[in-house]
């Protein structure tokens, strides 16, 4: 190691390793969330660890990339999320398949970010894209990532839902200078911050918008913003589909699993409608979220609505261990097959084998 | 499970008891306190100013109570419902008495114990910016030469007058803030909805 300023087995910060028991758990909780996704009729698809830079161009996710040049002197990026890839494939390889396409995928991205609350530089996700589906596309994203967590095991877990259009509407005109400060003040729930960055605007909007920051809580609330943001037409069209969404779940028998939240305003610059996180106790950050993106495939050249979801596997990992749901059964102990005679303890190793035993060869040399 | 709540066993500590007391909210009696106290259905954790959100931020405590100074140096992700009145401070840049402003420095060399809130301030000026964090005892640091100026937290003001400097500009504002985990807030809505009840002014 020339020159190297670490020690031997350090590892650099925001990467992880799994070992033995650990590693078990997680690829158990892999196949039971993407054996939903099969059960729901997606397709796996294994995208590239790496592309082209500008195929992740998106304005949050880029700062976060980690690039580099290839060969030819082209600008490559470790992906740091699936749907992009995602969004590229269907408008590429799949653009002779008709739409809607259900498709899914779990594994590693990599982004450039401190290690802080659950998040890994490494981290692993599944998730689904619907690519080519309205409103009842939005129903079915919402019940298979709670199927999903059901058939984890999780316990106490909300969606919360919201729509970006109810914001976007209420602040269509607003100088973009404020509307940053403005969105991180509805993010955290405080109304006199939003009521100071928007000083300057009509009383009306200032308080619709502050009234976002309460409008929160149990699927009742959907009436209650209804009754508040009649007087904006967009808010209003934005909360139709919302309840059009949530009022198929209710009917589902999801109605307790939901939560309403018109405060959730994030990835503004990405998504387009339904937005929503998943959050359980025992954790105090999301386990997955999802919403509607619609003008995302376009940059591809297929213009298709589109939706999706995804699970972070360390955090689903980390949620259930808290929860204690965690399927503790470890492995069974090999049976230990004496191979002083490395003939005998192979041929006999192979007949325990063809039984599905457990084997460990010992004492061979 | 009772809710738990993070507070500074700091500077923010009488007025949260006292407003405790108002509301009816239970509060652990006397001082020299444990860390960890449960009572009547609340679990309060007692921790330093500068951690109250970290504990909330990752879900340890399903609430807490922090100064807006702190919020602003530690941008936690969390949600912050509303402001409590209490603890109010000004955030300041503050020089020597009399000494050039540090606003017209190329480099401004800042002691602090707000290292991201101080860089960002002289940063947006177009400033660049050499932060000395310190853990206390600021305003000693332009005195014996470690910095020029400062960005600390005053509310009378007196502390800096006792050490020959005076406030040249305000960062921002600062009072107790109640801050609540956003994963509680949702999966916890019941007991999370009742005390903020009882708390919102």
């Amino acid at each position: 190691m020339n020159g190297s300023s670490h020690e031997r087995s350090q590892v650099p910060p925001g990467v992880q390793c799994f070992l033995g028991e650990e590693a078990r758990r997680r690829r158990g909780i892999e196949e039971r969330v993407t054996s939903v996704f099969e059960g729901w009729g997606y397709e796996e698809i294994i995208p590239p660890l790496f592309d082209y830079a500008d195929v992740f161009a998106g304005e949050a996710l880029a700062p976060r990339t980690y690039t580099f040049v290839g060969r030819d002197g082209s600008l490559l990026a470790l992906r740091p999320d699936f749907t992009s890839l995602l969004a590229k494939i269907a408008a590429g390889r799949l653009a002779d398949r008709p739409a809607p396409l259900r498709l899914y995928y779990s594994g590693e991205v990599l982004r450039y970010e401190p290690p802080k609350a659950g998040r890994q530089s490494e981290l692993h996700q599944m998730g689904l894209e619907h690519l080519g589906g309205g409103r009842a596309a939005d129903a079915e994203t919402l019940a298979i990532a709670a199927e999903c967590l059901e058939t984890v095991g999780a316990s106490d877990w909300v969606l919360a839902v919201g729509h970006v259009g109810v914001f976007a509407g209420l602040t269509a005109g607003l100088d973009p200078g404020v509307l940053d400060r403005l969105r991180e003040r509805v993010e955290a729930k405080d109304a006199s911050g939003v009521r100071a960055a928007l000083h300057g605007a009509p009383g009306g909007v200032r308080d619709a918008v502050a009234h976002l920051t309460t409008l929160a809580g149990d699927v009742s609330v959907l009436a209650e913003a209804h009754g508040a943001l009649a007087f904006c037409g967009p808010a209003a069209a934005a909360l139709g589909e919302l309840s059009e969404v949530v009022d198929a779940l209710v009917h589902a028998g999801l109605g307790p699993r939901l939560a309403i939240d018109l405060g959730e305003v994030r990835g503004l610059d990405y998504y387009t409608g339904l937005v929503f996180r998943a959050y359980a106790r025992g954790l105090g950050f999301e386990v997955g979220s999802g919403g509607r993106y619609d003008t995302l495939l376009a940059r591809f050249g297929r213009p298709l609505p589109a939706v999706g979801f995804m699970l972070g596997l360390d955090r689903l990992a980390l949620l259930l261990d808290r929860q204690g749901a965690l399927d503790a059964s470890p492995g069974t102990e090999p049976e230990a097959v004496p191979a002083g005679n490395v003939a005998d303890g192979l041929a006999r190793a192979r007949a325990l084998r063809a039984q599905g035993r457990r084997v460990r060869l010992d004492g061979g040399r | 499970m009772s809710l738990t709540v993070a507070l500074s066993k700091g500077k923010l500590l009488a007025g949260t008891e006292a407003l405790f007391r108002r509301v009816g909210l239970p509060f652990p009696e006397g001082e020299g306190r444990r860390l960890v106290v449960e009572m009547d259905g609340l679990r309060f954790l007692f921790v330093k100013d500068m951690d109250v959100p970290t504990y909330v931020e990752y879900g340890v405590a399903d609430c807490g109570i922090a100064g807006r100074d702190v919020l602003l140096e530690l941008a936690s992700d969390v949600y912050e419902p509303f402001d409590l009145g209490f603890g109010r401070c000004r955030l300041v840049v503050a020089r020597p008495r009399g000494g050039p402003d540090p606003h017209r420095a190329s480099t401004v060399r800042v002691a602090t114990k707000y290292p991201r809130v101080a860089s960002a301030h002289f940063l947006a000026r177009g400033q660049s910016v050499e932060v000395v964090k310190l853990a206390g005892s600021v305003e000693l640091a332009p005195g014996l030469g470690l910095a020029d100026c400062i960005v600390d937290v005053v509310e009378t003001g007196r502390t800096l007058e006792e050490n020959g400097l005076e406030a040249v500009e305000e960062v921002a504002s600062s009072s107790a803030r109640l801050i609540v985990n956003r994963a509680s807030y949702h999966a916890r809505r019941a007991e999370i909805a009742k005390l903020l009840e009882s708390l919102a002014p």
